[in-house]
């Protein structure tokens, strides 16, 4: 027996308050991030779409666990889709980093309550996952420069084999979040 | 597997897979490669997830570090987890515990990545502010896997443990001799002579004493046989009466203001140690919601523990108690009886005076809080309280000239005076002629 609560974790609350406020502040300000990355790459945005992405993403950080996530990636997307024209902008890689943030932060949020101090251990491997994901945008950025400088004949084979590679990475991801057992 | 155990994908998961399929479609058909861009980093997560799906639960096990601690003392509630794959990136655990339980942390909440902190520091610090039986746990668990793209949730409610605080002991002593008991074996000197191991004096022999007492010294030079005498040993039986029927005042835990019941409790807690600890014979007798709880008569470390778990148990009546008054059964002639009481009914201190007039020692300890809360905003609460009050004091008074010693807890030598009262005017008390 001790006389003091000595044994356990010794973390006060501020500590757990500085996580869980991270997380939501960068939930909150990441779409808004992606927003001036589309803004730079095409030189004119949209204020309504801004607006409803920072209702959204207050909706977000309140509520890290819920779907609504999904409805700022696409909001963001139609935006860039319909105001960026440039195919090979390298503000693609900015938008792609403030949608990896957003994404990592949200799901970060839904691993503890907020109440729930986090380890510097955490941190460190969110980090380092968080900067491979940004490496591999950047990466796919370098290849589609590269590809688009040689003009690849826009042949309907090519989107139909596309398309086919995509319904079957689908049906991968679907198979492999589904069943109790991923596929070997 | 049972559903309960199965590892759900997350909306983070699902983020990621229709988020990444939605931006290569799109990509796809409207032939902008920098969409694919944008898709990236969903695809990875996704893809990751995916790969490194746990499948199968986590094994955890709850642990206390001490099934019973003195209230105000702390103890750690553990949590160890066997992940056989080594897939469970983060886990996080709630824990439950009920009133006068303080955690550190404050929220009973941590979180820890189990491949790089182990599951050492997965510990709650646990501290009981009052005494009692606590229940710790169930505690909630959820483990994660990477990207939390799939989540496993602890579902066992049952997984509780009980946490004993037992009552911390006020401080207390009694330098008074005994008062008359009828046993003869045990650590006090007895008022008569017999068998026993303190010298008493030298006397001529008589018939039956026995031959290895003569002193040859003494019978030498007188030239008559004499005998040396002792001071008989007897044992001392003491009876805890805690009347824990009603708890008055609002108890503070053990760094605030004690309630009535808090008083009783760690008052017989105290008188039971010291008693315990001279070798005498211990009883105890509380009576609570559930009505009369007995503990026999006996000595040691153990006894005690054993008197200090039950007074643990004590809770108050919520309703309205059918106490008769009567004694219990098994009280012996000749026992020193300790009733704690906050002699909050009329009851309480008819008991005390039937007692007595079956021929036993009884001593009131009046445990009423010295500064009750007075409710003044309420004028009738106020005045039905300061009714009471009277009342109380005119019934104290009334037991007191019957003979029965009524006195306040305070702590160290609160006994002694009476107890030395009662040892000067002890002797053969005779049961009352009803």
């Amino acid at each position: 027996m001790s006389d003091q609560l000595t044994s356990g974790p010794s973390r006060p609350w501020g500590h757990a308050l500085v996580a869980a406020v991270t997380m939501r502040t960068l939930v909150l300000t990441s779409p808004l991030l992606a927003v001036g990355c589309t803004w730079l790459a095409a030189h004119r945005t949209m204020p309504a779409v801004g607006i409803v992405l920072v209702l959204l993403a207050a909706a977000c950080a309140a509520r890290p666990d819920s779907h609504l996530g999904l409805l700022v990636v696409v909001v963001i997307g139609i935006q860039w889709l319909a105001t960026v024209h440039n195919r090979t902008t390298p503000w693609s890689v900015g938008a792609a980093v403030a949608l990896a943030v957003f994404h990592a932060s949200m799901a970060a949020a839904t691993v503890a309550s907020p109440a729930a101090p986090w380890t510097r251990a955490m941190c460190r491997r969110w980090v380092r996952r968080l900067v491979i994901l940004i490496a591999g945008s950047a990466g796919t950025w370098l290849i589609v420069s590269a590809v688009n400088r040689h003009r690849p004949a826009s042949g309907s084979v090519l989107v139909v084999a596309s398309l086919v590679a995509l319904a079957i990475a689908g049906l991968w991801a679907r198979d492999g979040t589904i069943r109790a057992h991923p596929p070997e | 597997m049972k559903s309960a155990d199965r590892w759900r994908p997350t909306a983070a998961h699902a983020r990621a897979v229709l988020s990444a399929l939605v931006l290569a479609v799109v990509a796809v058909l409207a032939r902008r490669p920098d969409m694919l861009v944008l898709a990236t980093p969903f695809a990875g997560a996704a893809v990751w997830a995916v790969l490194l799906r746990p499948t199968c639960a986590p094994e955890i096990r709850q642990s206390l570090d001490h099934s019973a601690v003195h209230e105000g003392e702390a103890t750690t509630w553990r949590l160890c987890v066997h992940d056989p794959e080594g897939r469970v990136d983060d886990v996080a655990v709630a824990l439950n515990t009920t009133e006068w339980t303080e955690q550190l942390p404050v929220d009973g909440q941590v979180v820890v990545s189990l491949r790089d902190d182990s599951d050492q520091p997965l510990a709650i610090g646990i501290r009981t502010t009052r005494w009692g039986h606590h229940r710790i746990g169930p505690a909630r668990v959820a483990a994660t896997s990477a990207w939390a793209g799939f989540r496993w949730v602890s579902g066992s409610a049952a997984d509780a443990r009980m946490l004993v605080a037992l009552p911390q002991p006020s401080r207390f002593d009694a330098s008074t001799p005994p008062v008359h008991t009828p046993g003869l074996v045990g650590v006090n000197r007895s008022p008569q002579q017999n068998n026993g191991t303190e010298f008493a004096s030298i006397r001529p022999f008589q018939t039956g004493d026995r031959l290895r007492r003569i002193h040859w010294p003494q019978s030498l030079r007188t030239g008559t046989l004499h005998v040396t005498s002792t001071w008989a040993d007897h044992d001392r039986h003491v009876v805890l009466f805690v009347d824990a029927l009603s708890d008055v005042g609002e108890s503070g835990g053990v760094d605030g203001r004690p309630s009535s019941l808090d008083i009783a409790v760690r008052a017989a807690g105290a008188i039971a140690e010291h008693y315990v600890s001279t070798g005498d014979g211990v009883a105890l007798v509380l009576l609570d919601h559930r009505g009369l709880h007995r503990v026999p008569p006996a000595t040691g470390r153990r006894h005690l523990r054993r008197l200090l778990d039950v007074l643990a148990t004590a809770r108050p009546a919520r309703n309205r108690f059918d106490d008769d008054g009567r004694i219990p059964r098994g009280l012996t002639p000749g026992a020193l009886v300790v009733m704690l009481s906050p002699l909050a009914s009329p009851a309480a201190l008819q008991r005390a005076v039937t007692m007595a007039n079956h021929g036993l020692t009884v001593l009131v300890v009046d445990c009423l809080p010295p500064e009750v809360v007075d409710d003044r905003r309420d004028p009738h609460v106020a005045l039905s309280r300061r009714i009471r009050s009277l009342e109380r004091e005119r019934e104290v008074r009334r037991v007191g000239q019957t003979g029965i010693a009524v006195v306040s807890w305070r702590g160290p030598g609160s006994l002694d005076e009476v107890l030395r009262d009662l040892k000067r005017h002890a002797g053969p008390r005779i049961r009352a002629r009803s």
